[in-house]
């Protein structure tokens, strides 16, 4: 892989990015909305008063320039404003202590997703028309439609209410003093359980959907047929040949679906009151806190448009008919 | 042979499960003995740890445990000691004289003097009379409704407050007493953006050390507290996003004090082993807004002149049956309303009943339609003065599930006396730009014509009366009513020399507001709340008749009467009296973890608590990964056998 | 065949165009028909379209707080089929209406889509060049976006700037501004569809070069480019609207929903909000869900046997 190609990929991440930037800060500079009127129930708060509060936020300054330029500025040193709602507090220290949790539910989803799915996916398409597909297929189908708190709300009322297994929500239990970092761990990993198979089980659904019809275009290819000629079992077949070669397409798919998939998991988030950016999204909308969704939106795309390009890497280096030059 | 590697994958797999089965549910009980920590849950996230910058019941509840009031609320919310021990009162009333607590310390150890409460006096004044407001500015009206003129700070344990008149408010200024060596230096221009971060640094029972937005902040003892110690060591406040998560936790035990809870989760709670429920006042009302704007806003505005005549807002009240809202709404919780000071809770003390109350009667209210001026057309539809047919927007938030229900009430209430209304819900920061008449910018227009919400008010409804003078016209105001009458009556309650006087005029006050239909009350808000007996007891409601525990932003008293369950409970009536007893106790207790983020002890959480989800989340991934390879291990394996 | 040979007119050109097109229809619906999964699908729509058209066929008028009679948070009983809410309400006919409001957001929000999505990819696949390489870079910008994100964020500022009290052909800003927000996300995948298959529609053109001699721009795109992406757009129109369903129940449940219009995904947020996980009471909550599943996993039915169909791949296929 040469430098220029990294470098070009690199360079069409970076526009877009910028992209992004402008987006942001056109979109909520355009909202008329007074957002020192979150503070406005309070009994004492006079027009006077309001009026400092508008000007301490800068948002009494005409929008071109002044706001754009004092925007930049700030971007260029990594600070995203203050919080509306949390008076005073920087949008990044908001944010990052709200980033991790995220980061570990769909991380360790997305890789229990791609384990399970991609194999379901594969098996189904491999064994097409049999009772594995059919189940399998249907069973892909039926997740990829449901909503990722509508397979939350169920687990639930099942696990957590009624049986008792896991509890309701959050990440740990609090204001308990642990024994060890072990057993610390072990009362994260219990937490984490249904959240994860909630966020796990909508991505299943897609990607076994995906990789099922991956498969089956690459079943008709040619080299399909003379592995077949040669003699080999299916299941080598489908594993050190079919597989790889339909797994390509794939993850240029997975990367692509990823802002949805961020999506989904934020509401994942809200059913179990799982303290990420998901939850901090939902309060900052009800709070009108635009600041923090502002550089959520900020966070969450550059994230994507990384894992997209990480992604475009990875495929151009595990393909080679990708021209890489 | 390919079987004999799918059989050893397929037990890994197995071993790696059963062995997490078996552990998970181990970690969920595993903990360490003490500290014993009172976990409170709440769904309304803390904005600031700023006092004065902090508009939540959830802000409030934070600084009253932080720092003490000049003199506090006790279990009646009558003055007991607080950062004062004692105080008495000159013979012409205008002169107070308060006493601190002897050898009393900062939770830092630092000597509290009467210089930290002149310091916050002085501030605050500084603040009211250069016409600015500190923060959000809700605290500065205390110090200026007291009438208070000069403070002074003769010796390190003597404070002098000068009124301009006698006036027992000196008594009940909701303003923190601050740690002038940790606030010092802000000025007036700077104390907006002071974040206060924790540790914080206080006088009162129990001090944050961490705060994780949107998550829960932990406060810790204070160890040189002068005042009786809840059994306590640390407190939790821990946020909610639903009130569902929050019942589950206090089922299951791992919540202690569960704050709002809705009608029928209470219900639900009810006979649970351990568990008590509380249904108190919660110090609040909803009620129905009418836009009363009395002159013509164009392109904007209510959409009928009909909204400014009293005599048709007070008809409408006879269309409103608020037994039935408390009934169906509410399923029995809460006290139908009727004069802005709310019974049942912390006002309870102010609220005078209305001399003529009105009642639901629909053929009344459609007479008095009629003679005032409104008749019903050929149609059915109800016209206004100048022969539009009436159709009214009716709002409220969209988080408040119990309004909107009652908004359905009230549309088909209004609509069979003909007038029509529509139901639209807004986000509170949107409604809140909506309501706002031109006084406050060019660019509001007050396009509303009704509007549910609700009020929470402070323990001393001074707040509350404001909101209807002629000046709030342009902030706070939302009925936009002005009544010179009533602006007299304002100032005049503001300097009455003792409450029974006060409550005399407030009693007018209500009673005038009540004529004009200013507003419609539709129900003083109950407090819900729950909480778990096998951690604490002592559980001591305040006000004692009606109200509850903790939680509400009012007061702090009822943590110090916390035992640890099991223990008898503590004579309540000791901390209100004593003074110089109550520090001697303070000094006997024995040591308790420091403020600093203790080492080991309480909650692995503090430090690096941003390191340790990464070091979690490395060991989960580390552990999918190692599924992972079996899977594809045996791929490979198979693969190897066929070559 | 025909016996003798008829002269050709107008007419009978006409003619023989209708009778080609009804053969084509009779074709496609046998070729449907066969496939069990789409029947089934376009079945289950057919009833929640009949659902949302009609409520009024199966139960009475939309209860309110003051219209209902049942116990609160009711269990399924003889007289509720279905259990009712916390202020007693029958979930059979908050069910019912909810299927009106979450399938007209639907249909608008998928109208803005294809709408948006099917001009860009035409007049980018036909344009070529740099109108291109522009139209898929702000695409593929609109691709990677996180939608729902974005969405939960346009929300509030597109109430803004219309105004919280404005109306559109009846339809209130807070409704308006899910589906604007739904259709700003979602056309860029509708885009990339269609602008590929005006690609290959454009290179088989070419082999006709004679026929298109003369037209305009517009004209071609019209005539014959449309022509030939309409089956990709229709199978692609089913496939937005489930999306367009799960996005909206998305924001509904987030809380963006009317709650005095409810669709299924704003009844479940009132049934988080008042505690029915906890309480148990799990028929507030599988009736939205079930239909939110069925009407989604039908349309993605629906889609993908309309998809094989009308689009049949050449290659790997058996």
């Amino acid at each position: 892989m040469s430098l220029r190609y990294l470098g070009r990929r690199a360079v069409q991440a970076l526009i877009t990015i910028v992209f992004v930037l402008l987006l942001n800060f056109l979109l909520f500079r355009l909202a008329p909305g007074s957002p020192e009127r979150v503070l406005l129930r309070n009994p004492s708060l006079t027009p006077q008063a309001v009026q400092e509060i508008r000007a301490r936020w800068g948002l009494d300054k005409p929008l071109v320039p002044d706001q754009l330029v004092a925007y930049v500025e700030s971007m260029a040193k990594g600070d995203l404003g203050y919080s509306f709602k949390y008076r005073g507090e920087p949008v990044v220290d908001v944010i990052a202590s709200r980033f991790w949790p995220t980061i570990i539910l769909l991380g360790s989803a997305e890789l229990v997703a791609m384990v399970f799915g991609l194999a379901l996916g594969a098996y189904a398409g491999w064994r097409r028309g049999g009772r594995v597909d059919r189940i399998g297929n249907g069973l892909g189908l039926v997740l990829y439609s449901m909503p990722y708190f509508v397979i939350g709300m169920p687990l639930v009322i099942i696990f957590a209410t009624t049986l008792g297994w896991f509890p309701t929500g959050g990440m740990f239990s609090l204001g308990v003093a642990f024994a060890s970092p072990i057993d610390q761990l072990l009362n994260f990993l219990w937490h984490l359980t249904l959240p994860l198979a909630t966020v796990s089980l909508a991505l299943i659904g897609g990607y076994s959907i995906l990789m099922r019809s991956s498969i089956i275009e690459t079943r008709g290819e040619d080299f399909v047929t003379t592995a077949r000629a040669k003699g080999l079992p299916e299941d080598f077949i489908l594993r050190k040949h079919a597989f790889p070669n339909a797994l390509l397409p794939t993850v240029t798919l997975i990367a692509i679906n990823l802002g949805y998939v961020v999506g989904g998991a934020f509401t994942a988030e809200i059913v179990f009151n799982w303290p990420g950016l998901g939850t901090l999204t939902v309060d900052a909308l009800n709070a009108r806190d635009y600041p923090v969704l502002q550089g959520i939106f900020l966070f969450i795309s550059v994230a994507v448009i990384v894992a997209n390009f990480a992604a475009d890497i990875l495929y151009g280096y595990l393909d080679p008919r990708v021209k890489t030059e | 042979m390919r079987q004999l590697q799918r059989t050893r994958a397929i037990r890994l797999a197995a071993a790696f499960f059963l062995t997490a089965a078996v552990l998970l549910p181990a970690a969920a009980t595993a903990t360490a003995a003490s500290p014993l920590v009172l976990r409170e849950g709440t769904t309304q996230d803390l904005d600031a740890m700023n006092p004065f910058n902090t508009n939540l019941v959830s802000g409030y509840e934070a600084y009253l445990l932080n720092y003490d009031l000049l003199v506090n609320f006790g279990p009646n919310f009558e003055a007991v000691p607080g950062y004062a021990a004692s105080w008495t009162v000159s013979p012409d009333g205008k002169t107070y004289t308060f006493k601190m607590h002897p050898g009393m310390k900062w939770s830092d150890g630092t000597p509290a003097t009467s210089e930290d409460a002149r310091w916050t006096l002085q501030f605050v004044l500084d603040a009211v009379k250069a016409g600015k407001s500190i923060g959000v500015g809700a605290l500065d009206p205390y110090v200026a409704n007291a009438g208070i003129t000069a403070v002074t700070a003769p010796d390190p344990e003597t404070l002098v407050v000068t009124l301009e008149q006698p006036n027992p408010r000196v008594l009940q200024m909701y303003v923190p007493i601050l740690p002038k060596h940790v606030w010092g230096k802000q000025t007036l221009a700077t104390i907006g953006d002071f974040k206060n971060d924790p540790p914080v640094v206080g006088s009162g029972p129990y001090q944050a050390v961490e705060w994780k937005t949107g998550e829960y902040v932990r406060f810790v003892r204070n160890p040189n507290y002068w005042g009786q110690q809840g059994a306590a060591d640390e407190v939790f406040l821990q946020f909610f996003k639903t009130t569902d998560s929050m019942v589950q936790a206090l089922k299951s035990g791992e919540l202690d004090y569960a704050h709002s809870l809705t009608a029928d989760q209470l219900n639900a709670l009810k006979g649970e082993p351990n568990i008590v429920t509380v249904a108190g006042g919660a110090n609040a009302f909803t009620e129905l807004t009418m836009n009363g704007y009395m002159k013509d806003i164009p392109g904007g505005g209510a959409s009928t002149k009909a909204l400014r005549d009293p005599a048709f807002r007070d008809a409408l009240g006879y269309a409103i049956d608020t037994k039935v809202i408390v009934d169906k709404v509410l399923a029995g919780y809460g006290v139908p309303g009727t004069t802005i000071v709310p019974t049942g809770g912390a006002s309870d003390r102010w609220h005078v009943d209305p001399t003529n109350p009105r009642h639901f009667d629909i053929a009344l209210a459609k007479q008095k339609l009629d003679a005032a001026g409104y008749k019903l057309n050929a149609q059915g539809e109800r016209l206004d003065k100048e022969g539009k047919p009436l159709n009214l927007r009716l709002y409220t938030t969209s988080t408040g599930t119990e309004w909107q229900q009652a908004a359905q009430f009230i549309r088909d209430w209004f609509g069979q006396l003909g007038i029509k209304v529509t139901t639209q819900v807004f986000d509170s920061a949107t409604l809140g730009n909506i309501e706002l008449p031109p006084e406050a910018g060019a660019e509001y227009k007050a396009k509303w014509d009704l509007v549910i919400w609700d009020w929470v008010l402070d323990p001393d409804p001074n707040n509350m009366l404001k909101d209807f003078t002629c000046a709030a016209i342009g902030s706070q105001s939302d009925s936009f009513y002005c009544n010179p009458k009533y602006d007299a009556l304002f100032e005049q309650q503001n300097k009455a020399l003792n409450e029974a006087d006060r409550k005399t005029i407030i009693g007018e006050m209500q009673q005038m507001l009540y004529d004009d239909a200013v507003y419609h009350v539709l129900y003083d808000e109950p407090q819900l709340d729950a909480y778990r007996t096998d951690r604490f007891g002592g559980w001591q409601n305040q006000p004692i008749k009606g109200g509850f525990p903790i939680g509400g932003g009012q007061s702090s008293y009822d943590y110090t009467l916390l035992t640890a369950a099991g223990a008898s409970a503590s004579p309540s009536a000791a901390a209100a009296s004593a003074g110089p007893a109550a520090s001697s106790a303070a000094g006997a207790t024995a040591a308790a973890p420091t403020p600093a983020p203790s080492a080991s002890g309480g909650g692995g959480t503090t430090g690096g608590s941003n390191a340790t989800p990464l070091l979690l989340g490395g060991i989960a991934l580390v552990l999918v990964l190692v599924v992972a390879a079996v899977f594809i291990r045996r791929g490979r394996a198979g693969a190897k056998e066929e070559e | 065949m025909s016996a003798s040979v008829a002269p050709i007119t107008p007419a009978s050109l006409r003619a023989e165009r209708w009778r080609l097109r009804i053969r084509g229809w009779r074709d496609f619906w046998r070729r449907f028909l066969r496939r069990t999964d789409g029947v089934v699908g376009l079945a289950v729509l057919l009833f929640f379209t009949l659902m949302a058209i009609a409520p009024w066929l199966f139960v009475g008028q939309l209860e309110t707080a003051s219209t209902a009679t049942g116990p609160r948070l009711g269990a399924p009983s003889s007289s509720y089929l279905l259990g009712t809410d916390e202020i007693g309400r029958s979930i059979v006919n908050l069910t019912i209406y909810g299927a009106r409001t979450s399938m007209v957001i639907g249909l608008l929000a998928t109208f803005i889509t294809i709408a948006v999505g099917a001009l860009l990819g035409i007049v980018s696949g036909y344009a070529g060049g740099r109108t291109d390489t522009v139209l898929m870079r702000i695409t593929d910008f609109f691709l990677i976006l996180p939608n729902v994100v974005l969405a939960i964020i346009l929300a509030p500022i597109l109430l803004e700037v219309m105004g919280a009290d404005a109306e559109f052909l009846g339809i209130r800003a807070t409704l308006l501004v899910i589906v604007v927000v739904i259709g700003l996300t979602s056309w860029a995948s509708t885009a990339r569809i269609i602008r590929s298959q005006t690609l290959s529609v454009k290179e088989r053109m070419f082999v006709d070069r004679a026929r298109v001699i003369g037209s305009s721009g517009t004209r071609i795109m019209r005539h014959h480019i449309l022509p030939n992406v309409v089956n990709l757009i229709v199978a692609n129109t089913v496939l937005v609207f489930a999306g367009a369903i799960f996005t909206e129940t998305t924001l509904a449940f987030i809380g963006l929903g009317d709650p005095f219009q409810p669709s299924w995904g704003q009844i479940l947020n009132a049934a988080e909000s008042a505690g029915a996980p906890g309480l148990g009471a799990w028929w507030y909550i599988v009736p939205p869900a079930t239909c939110v599943v069925a009407v989604i996993l039908a349309f993605t039915l629906v889609g993908n046997a309309l998809d094989d169909i009308l689009n049949p791949k050449l290659a790997g296929r058996r």
